[in-house]
C-alpha cells in the first residue's frame, strides 16, 4: 500500500485538480454567458474558448516540467538527509500533512461554494486588470485581449505549483514508486467530478461524495498526526536505545514500556500484511504510546469544534467574540492590512451579480467590438467608478457584512 | 650469618611450626583499597580499585590449610566495597564470603572488615569484590593455594600464572546507569574496550627448553569468555576450579568468567624460535563488534629473546561452534563416584526481559534478584526456628532452604540465547548433563525462533561415573544443565551468573543450606557488624527489615510487574474506544456540515455550474 499508492498524494491532487477545473469550468461559463449566446458571432466564442484550452494546456505542461525538476531536486538532495533518521523525518513530514489537510480539507465540502466564489474572483481579476498604468498598462492591454489564455494558464500553474508542493511536503517520507498511481487516480477522480459539476449532475451524489472523501481525508490527517507523535517518540527512544531496538522486532526492547498504552505483537505495520494499509489509513500501530492516543482525540476534538463553530457562523451569523476580536485586531497596525484584506474579498451578493454583469459586457465590449485599448480604458475606467461609488453608498453595512462574511 | 644458614633456621622454624600447629601457617594481607590511575592497555588512563597503592593488585598465594587473613579498609571515598575468595569453601566460615547483602553488609567508605578463614583445599582461584558494579574496576586478582602433596607436584619446574581479563574504559559508575536503563530495554551487556592478559598486553613469558610449566589460567573478566592456545604446542589439563583432574590432553580452552584450569605445559627442546599464547575473546557474547575493538590477541612463550615474535593468524571459527576442550569429559583425580539420587532438587528456568518500569532483568523463574533489606545470613542468625522458612528471606531473593546433607541436584534450563557461567558458591559440584554439549553443536538452539531443549528428568543421557566438578560451569544457548552436590556446607550460599552485568539484572538465587545448624555454628565478628552500622544496614530482621514478625515482609525490594505483552490490557481497550469514538464523532459533524449546504438559514444560491449557467442566463 504504501509502496504504490499514497493516499495523501491522491487526495491532494484530486483537491488541486477540482479546483482548476472549477475555475476553467467557470470561465468557460462566464464565456458562454457573455458571447455564446444565441445571435451572437459563433467565431467569436470559438476563438476565445480555443485560447482558454491553449491556456490550460499551457497550464499543463508548464506544472509537469515545474514538478519534475521539483521531483528531481528532493529525491536527488533530500533522501540523504532523511534516510538516516527516517523516523524523526516521518514525524516532521506527518505533521507538515496533517497541518496542510486540515486546512485544504474543509473546502472539500463547500466546492459548490467555492464555484461561486471563483467566479467573483475572476470577475475582480479581470476588471483590475484594467486599473493599471505604465508598462503594466501596457500589458494589461496585452492580457486583456488574451485574457482567456492568461487566467487558465495562471489558474492551471497555480494548482500545479500548489500541487507539488503539497505532495512534496506530504509524500517526502514515501518511496518515489507511490507516486504516480495515486496520482493518475486523482487526476481521473477530478476530471470525473468536475465533468459531473459542469453538467449539473445529481448534485446529492457528488455531495455524498465529497463528505465520504472528506471523512477519510480527516481520518487519514488524525492517524498522521497520532503518528507524527509516535514516530517522534520512537526517533527519542531508538536514537537513546541505538541499534538494538531494529533487532528486537515486535518484542519486548522494542518500544519504550513506560510510554505504552498498549502494545499487541501481531499486526505491526512495519512488517504484518495488510496492517499498513490500516496504518496508511487511520494511523494504526501496533504500540500506541500516551502521546500518540492522545493527540489523536484532541486532533479529532479540535476538528469538532472547527466544524462546530462553522455551521455556527452559517447558521447565526458569526461567533459571539468574533466581531469583537476583529474589531480590536483592525486597530493593530499590520494585522489591519490584512483584515481589511479579507473583509473586502467577501462582498454580498448584489455587488457579486454586478461585477459579474460588469465583466460580461466588457468582454463583450473587448472581442465583438475590436475597439482599440482607448476604449477599454473608457470602460475600465467606468466601471472602476462605479464600483468605487458602490462602496461609498453602502458604507458602515457593508464592512459589517463584510465581517460576518469572513 | 649468611643467607643458607638464615633460610636453614627458617626452615627449621616452619618444620617445627609445622609440627606445632599441623602444617599450616597464617598468611595475612592488610588491603587499603584505594582509587589509583592505570593503563594497562595503552588505550586510556583510568582509575582503577588498587590495593596499597598499586595496580595490578597482589596474588595472594598460600599454601593448603594455611589461615588467610586479608584486613580490608575501603579507602576509595565513594564506593563500598567487599572481597570475595572466589572457589573458598568458607565452611564454618560462612560469614567470610565476601558477599555483599548476602553475608556480610557492603563496607563503606571509612570502615574496615577483616576476612579470616582456613583454605583446606588447594588449586587456582581468584578474589574479587563481591559488591555492585565493583570489580569491573580492577578490583581482581589471583588466589593461588599451592600443594606439596598435588599428584602432579614432581612433574613440573616451574608455575606460572595467567589470568584473562575484559577490560573498560569507562568507570562502572559511567556504565551503569545506561546499562540498567530504559534505553537498554534488551539488557545488551556493555562492550569491553579491551582484553588484557596478565593485566597488560604483548607480554613474553620466558621458558627453558625442555621443561614443564605448571600454568594457571584464570578467567578474571565481568562478561567475556576467552579462547587460549599455545600454537604447536598441546598440554595436560590437571586442575579446574581447584579439583585436580586426570591428566588430559588438549589444545584449546574456553575459559569462561571465573573459570580456572590448570596445565601442565612442557617445553620444546629447541630454542630457535619463540610461539604464540593466542588468546581470542569470544564475539558471540558480544552485541556488536566494535570495528576499533581486538579480539585476538597474541602474546608470547619465549624460548630466545632474540628470535622474533610474530603476531597470531587466528583461524579459529568460534561462531559457528565451540571449538575448545569439553571440560564435561573431564575425571577428577580422586574418583569421586556419581553421588547418589537427589533428596533435593532444584528447577531453575533462565530468561531475560523487560519489566513494566522499562528496565531489562534476568531471572531464575521469573524471579529476579533483588537485593533484601536485611544481609540474608543476618536473617539465617536472627530468626530462630523460622529460618527454615524460606518466605522471610523474600521470594524476590529466590531462596532455597537446603537441609542438611541432603544430596542437591540443581536442574537449570536456560531459555536465553546466551551462554552464562554459572557459580556455586561454597562448593564444588559434580557435572551430571549438560546439553549441547561443547563442540560444533554448541549454538544449535542459539537462534531466538529455536523453542530450545530442556532436560527431561525421565530421559536424559547417562550420568558419567566419575562425574567433572567445579564451581563455574558453562550453561548454553537454549539448553541445560544438571549439577549434584552434598549440602555439607552451612551457610548462606549464591547460585548465579558470573558475568557481572548479569548478576547485577538479578540472575541470581540463594541457597539456604541447613540454617539451624549455621546458627550453632556461626557468630558474626563485631568488625562485620560494625560496617553494617556504618552503612546504615539493619543485621537482624528478615528481608524486609522487621524483626517483630519474621513473617510479615511488607516493604520488602520487590521486582517491578511484568509487561502485559502481547494484549490489549483494560488500558487499551479504554483508549482504542475513546480514539474509535472520538473519529465517529467527527465524521458525524464533517457529515452534518457536508449536507447543510453552506448557506445556512438563508436563501440557497450557489449550487452546480449547471445552476450557475442557468442563473445567469436569467441575468443575462
Amino acid at each position: 500500500m504504501h509502496k504504490y499508492f499514497a493516499l495523501t498524494i491522491f487526495f491532494i491532487v484530486f483537491r488541486e485538480c477540482i479546483e482548476a477545473i472549477i475555475i476553467i469550468s467557470t470561465l468557460l461559463s462566464l464565456l458562454k454567458q457573455s458571447l455564446g449566446q444565441p445571435g451572437q458571432d459563433r467565431r467569436i466564442h470559438c476563438r476565445i474558448v480555443k485560447q482558454l484550452w491553449a491556456g490550460v494546456v499551457a497550464g499543463i505542461v508548464l506544472s509537469i516540467i515545474i514538478g519534475v525538476t521539483f521531483a528531481v531536486i528532493f529525491h536527488r538532495f533530500g533522501k540523504n538527509l532523511w534516510a538516516k533518521a527516517e523516523d524523526l523525518w516521518e514525524g516532521i513530514f506527518y505533521a507538515i500533512a496533517t497541518f496542510f489537510i486540515t486546512i485544504m480539507g474543509l473546502g472539500f465540502l463547500r466546492l459548490n461554494k467555492s464555484q461561486e466564489k471563483w467566479r467573483v474572483k475572476i470577475s475582480k481579476a479581470l476588471v483590475d486588470q484594467k486599473r493599471k498604468k505604465g508598462v503594466w498598462a501596457w500589458l494589461g492591454s496585452w492580457a486583456a485581449r488574451y485574457v482567456m489564455f492568461v487566467v487558465p494558464l495562471m489558474t492551471v500553474v497555480r494548482e500545479g505549483v500548489e500541487c507539488v508542493v503539497f505532495v512534496g511536503g506530504v509524500s517526502l517520507g514515501s518511496p518515489a514508486s507511490s507516486y504516480p498511481l495515486p496520482f493518475l487516480a486523482g487526476l481521473l477522480a477530478a476530471v470525473a467530478i468536475g465533468f459531473l459539476m459542469y453538467k449539473g449532475g445529481n448534485r446529492l451524489s457528488i455531495q455524498i461524495f465529497l463528505i465520504i472523501s472528506t471523512s477519510f481525508l480527516y481520518l487519514i490527517a488524525a492517524g498522521m498526526l497520532s503518528k507524527s507523535v509516535w514516530s517522534l517518540q520512537y526517533q527519542h527512544f531508538q536514537k537513546k536505545v541505538g541499534s538494538d531496538v531494529a533487532e528486537a522486532g515486535d518484542g519486548p526492547g522494542s518500544y519504550d514500556v513506560r510510554q505504552t498504552v498498549w502494545h499487541v505483537d501481531c499486526c505491526n505495520p512495519e512488517t504484518g500484511r495488510g496492517w499498513d494499509v490500516f496504518n496508511a489509513l487511520l494511523g494504526w500501530q501496533n504500540t500506541a504510546t500516551y502521546g500518540s492516543v492522545i493527540v489523536y482525540n484532541v486532533y479529532w476534538l479540535f476538528i469538532i469544534l472547527l466544524v462546530g463553530s462553522l455551521l455556527y457562523e452559517e447558521r447565526w451569523g458569526p461567533l459571539p467574540l468574533k466581531t469583537k476580536i476583529l474589531g480590536f485586531l483592525l486597530r493593530v497596525p499590520v494585522l489591519k492590512i490584512y483584515v481589511r484584506h479579507k473583509m473586502k474579498a467577501n462582498i454580498g451578493h448584489q455587488e457579486a451579480d454586478d461585477l459579474v454583469r460588469q465583466v460580461q459586457e466588457h468582454l463583450r465590449e473587448v472581442h465583438e467590438g475590436q475597439q482599440g485599448s482607448e476604449d477599454i480604458f473608457v470602460a475600465q475606467e467606468s466601471v472602476g467608478g462605479e464600483m468605487f461609488e458602490m462602496e461609498e453608498r453602502r458604507g458602515v453595512t457593508l464592512t459589517e457584512e463584510s465581517v460576518a462574511r469572513i | 650469618m649468611n643467607l643458607q644458614t638464615l633460610i636453614s633456621i627458617r626452615n627449621i622454624c616452619a618444620i617445627a611450626l609445622c609440627l606445632w600447629e599441623s602444617s599450616a601457617k597464617t598468611v595475612t594481607y592488610d588491603f587499603n583499597v584505594t582509587w589509583v590511575t592505570a593503563n594497562p592497555d595503552g588505550l586510556a588512563e583510568r582509575k582503577v580499585i588498587g590495593i596499597n597503592g598499586h595496580w595490578p593488585l597482589p596474588i595472594i598465594e598460600v599454601d593448603k590449610n594455611d589461615r588467610l587473613v586479608v584486613n580490608m579498609y575501603n579507602g576509595l571515598g565513594d564506593k563500598d566495597t567487599s572481597v570475595h575468595f572466589h572457589g573458598m569453601y568458607q565452611n564454618g566460615t560462612n560469614s567470610m564470603d565476601g558477599l555483599s547483602m548476602v553475608t556480610q553488609c557492603p563496607v563503606p567508605p571509612g570502615s574496615s572488615i577483616t576476612y579470616n578463614f582456613t583454605v583446606p583445599q588447594n588449586g587456582t582461584y581468584w578474589y574479587h569484590c563481591h559488591t555492585d558494579y565493583c570489580y569491573p574496576d580492577g578490583y581482581r586478582q589471583a588466589l593461588i593455594v599451592n600443594d606439596a602433596n598435588a599428584y602432579f607436584y614432581d612433574q613440573y619446574d616451574e608455575q606460572f600464572t595467567i589470568t584473562l581479563s575484559d577490560w573498560y574504559h569507562e568507570m562502572m559508575t559511567e556504565i551503569a546507569p545506561d546499562f540498567i536503563s530504559p534505553y537498554n530495554p534488551a539488557g545488551a551487556e556493555p562492550i569491553p574496550n579491551a582484553f588484557l592478559f596478565n593485566d597488560t598486553m604483548n607480554t613474553s613469558i620466558p621458558v627453558q627448553p625442555g621443561k614443564t610449566y605448571l600454568v594457571r589460567l584464570i578467567n578474571t573478566s565481568a562478561f567475556v569468555a576467552q579462547y587460549f592456545y599455545i600454537e604447536d604446542h598441546t598440554f595436560d589439563i590437571v586442575e579446574i576450579d581447584g579439583i585436580y583432574t586426570e591428566p588430559t590432553q588438549a589444545s584449546t580452552l574456553y575459559i569462561h568468567v571465573a573459570q580456572r584450569y590448570s596445565i601442565l605445559l612442557r617445553t620444546k627442546n629447541a630454542t630457535d624460535q619463540n610461539y604464540n599464547i593466542v588468546t581470542v575473546a569470544d564475539q558471540v557474547l558480544l552485541d556488536v563488534v566494535p570495528s576499533h575493538l581486538v579480539l585476538n590477541h597474541t602474546n608470547w612463550l619465549e624460548y630466545n629473546s632474540s628470535a622474533p615474535k610474530t603476531q597470531a593468524n587466528v583461524t579459529l571459527d568460534i561462531v559457528s561452534g565451540l571449538p575448545a576442550f569439553d571440560d564435561f569429559t573431564l575425571v577428577p583425580y580422586d574418583k569421586q563416584p556419581l553421588l547418589p539420587d537427589p533428596d533435593y532438587t532444584i528447577n531453575l528456568q533462565v530468561a531475560m526481559r523487560e519489566l513494566a518500569n522499562g528496565l531489562p532483568y534476568a531471572f531464575f523463574n521469573n524471579i529476579t534478584y533483588t537485593r533484601p533489606d536485611v544481609p540474608t545470613l543476618y536473617t539465617v542468625l536472627s530468626s530462630g526456628d523460622l529460618a527454615t522458612n524460606a518466605a522471610i528471606y523474600s521470594q524476590y531473593t529466590n531462596p532455597f532452604i537446603l537441609p542438611k546433607n541432603a544430596v542437591v541436584d540443581v536442574i537449570v534450563n536456560n531459555a536465553d540465547t546466551g551462554s552464562h557461567p554459572f557459580h556455586l558458591h561454597g562448593h564444588n559440584f559434580q557435572v551430571l548433563a549438560r546439553f549441547p554439549s561443547y563442540g560444533p553443536s554448541f549454538y544449535a538452539y542459539k537462534s531466538p525462533t529455536s523453542s530450545g531443549v530442556s532436560y527431561d528428568p525421565n530421559n536424559h543421557p547417562a550420568f558419567p561415573s566419575f562425574p567433572a566438578r567445579r564451581d563455574t560451569l558453562v550453561m548454553p544457548p537454549r539448553g541445560y544443565f544438571v549439577i549434584r552436590f552434598i549440602a555439607d556446607n552451612p551457610g548462606v550460599w549464591m547460585f548465579h551468573c558470573h558475568i557481572d552485568w548479569h548478576l547485577e539484572q538479578g540472575l541470581a538465587a540463594t541457597f539456604i543450606e541447613a540454617p539451624l545448624e549455621l546458627q550453632a555454628q556461626l557468630s558474626i565478628p563485631a568488625d562485620h557488624l560494625a560496617a553494617c552500622e556504618a552503612r546504615g544496614i539493619k543485621t537482624t530482621g528478615n528481608a524486609a527489615g522487621n524483626v517483630e514478625d519474621f513473617l510479615d515482609l511488607r516493604g520488602e525490594n520487590k521486582q517491578a510487574g511484568f509487561i502485559p505483552y502481547g494484549k490489549f490490557t483494560a488500558k487499551g481497550y479504554v483508549a482504542m474506544g475513546v480514539s474509535v469514538s472520538s473519529a465517529c464523532a467527527g465524521i458525524l459533524c464533517l457529515a452534518v456540515y457536508g449536507m447543510s449546504d453552506g448557506k445556512g438559514g438563508k436563501k440557497s444560491g450557489g449550487g452546480g455550474a449547471g445552476a450557475l449557467v442557468t442563473s445567469r442566463e436569467k441575468l443575462t
